[in-house]
């Protein structure tokens, strides 16, 4: 394939515009549906419509659609990386690709160990999903992280993954890993229900604790600084110039830091309860009874 | 419009969360991962034939060192086998030369004396001779006839003989 036809440039160019077209399409939607008002509000998501669904209704929420946003953003981003990757030939976001596998790679294999090393494209998209969609309010739009449905999702996954892989070696192994001491049982059963639990609450209670602080002391600094500039008259009375500097700061930690952090704790946790919950050595010992017996 | 809860369970949109990562999770293993690999290993490979060829024409390359090492000693051996060989032979050669060219010399030299010496006695004969004659003549002709020459030559033989000898 040649790297300087127009036909390359032109995919090219089609892969990154639909990089940018999904971000402008929910920052179109958001601004079409976000009513004015002055007043500070702390709500979930924004409800589009509601289908009807057996059990419950399925709403179609600001987060659904952020997460799809995200989910096409990543795909092309993908897309992008790798578009004509080949031996031999290098662009620069050919290193960028190789840099992004081999670090999710070797932190999976750092962390869960070799028998694990097929996760690093699980690994990496609940890293990329979950960074990304705390990462998504840097253009206005409502994080779905902040939304608790979203989290559950994840953490349920991952917890029918923690529990496949206890189950690996049969389930009275399984249900025996509880009873270990005995008493402790039921302390046990919880503290595995608790495992997903904990996991949604704490990466929804971070990014939504963010944004009402956000939300918080930027009302808060309007307020004071009507006190202190209220006297000036027109224009420069009802600016909040005490609403300059803060939080912005407060948005580079909280939307920032805090939303990257959360998705690398999510991963790594992800990682530890799979390969911990995992008996290796139990299961490695069936295997070889298993093929010894189909021998015999 | 209206906005849900901050804290609001709905089931379908936990499902659909799980299918998102899911379905994330097989796009990066398709279009992230699996290229990107493929390309990883096609490079692994490369770089180990690479290798392999580099140590084989390395371990060729020693395999003929070795050999022309022992070749080389061979040969100098060999050479310097031959130079002693040359060496001696010469040294006979021009031995052998020297004597003859000895030989050669020191037969002439004989020749050349035992020349000299027969011209010497020669000489000597003819001048004996030529004495005898003269002085016969001059007998005769001082004499007249009071001297036979053939009577007196051997006398005057005698005498010349011990001129010779004086000499």
């Amino acid at each position: 394939m040649n790297y300087k036809t127009r036909r390359f440039a032109l995919v090219d160019i089609i892969y990154i515009i639909m990089m940018i077209v999904p971000i402008c399409f929910g920052m179109f939607l958001k601004v079409l549906t976000t009513p004015l008002s002055d007043g500070i509000s702390i709500s979930g998501a924004r409800i589009y419509f509601t289908l009807p669904m057996p059990v419950q209704n399925l709403l179609i929420t600001e987060s659904q659609v952020n997460s799809a946003i995200v989910m096409v953003v990543l795909l092309f981003f993908c897309l992008y990386l790798t578009h004509g990757i080949r031996y031999g030939v290098w662009l620069k976001r050919h290193h960028f690709a190789e840099i992004i596998v081999e670090m999710c790679t070797s932190l999976v294999k750092n962390n869960m160990g070799e028998y694990f090393k097929s996760f690093g494209p699980f690994i990496a998209s609940i890293l990329a999903l979950s960074a990304l969609s705390s990462l998504i309010t840097l253009f206005g739009l409502f994080p779905p992280t902040s939304d608790i449905n979203i989290i559950a999702g994840w953490a349920i996954l991952v917890f029918i993954l923690i529990t496949y892989y206890k189950m690996k070696c049969g389930l009275w192994e399984y249900a025996k890993s509880f009873a270990n001491p005995v008493l402790m049982a039921p302390l046990n059963i919880i503290g595995e229900i608790a495992t997903p639990i904990s996991m949604a609450f704490r990466h929804y209670g971070n990014v939504l604790s963010g944004s009402v602080i956000s939300v918080l002391v930027a009302a808060g600094l309007q307020g004071l600084s009507n006190i202190v500039f209220g006297a000036l008259p027109g224009f420069l009375g009802e600016f909040p110039f005490l609403q300059v500097g803060l939080p912005a700061v407060l948005s580079i930690y909280f939307d920032i830091f805090s939303g990257c952090l959360q998705a690398f704790i999510f991963a790594m946790l992800t990682m530890l309860y799979i390969a911990g919950g995992f008996p290796l050595e139990l299961y490695e010992e069936r295997k070889k009874k298993k093929a010894q017996k189909c021998k015999n | 419009m209206q906005s849900l809860e901050v804290i609001s369970v709905n089931i379908w949109q936990i499902l659909i969360s799980l299918l998102n990562l899911l379905i994330l999770f097989l796009m990066f293993k398709k279009f992230l991962f699996k290229p990107v690999n493929n390309m990883l290993a096609k490079r692994q490979s490369e770089i180990d034939a690479k290798y392999e060829a580099a140590n084989e024409a390395k371990r060729i390359a020693n395999e003929d060192r070795l050999l022309w090492d022992e070749k080389i000693g061979t040969i100098k051996h060999e050479s310097e086998e031959m130079i002693k060989k040359a060496q001696n032979s010469a040294k006979r050669q021009s031995e052998a030369i020297v004597s003859k060219a000895k030989e050669t010399a020191d037969s002439i030299v004989r020749q050349a004396e035992n020349q000299a010496q027969f011209e010497i006695q020669k000489a000597q004969d003819g001048i004996k001779k030529e004495i005898v004659e003269v002085s016969a003549a001059l007998a005769n002709k001082l004499l007249e006839r009071e001297i036979n020459a053939d009577d007196h030559r051997s006398l005057i033989d005698s005498f010349i003989e011990k001129i010779g000898d004086d000499k």
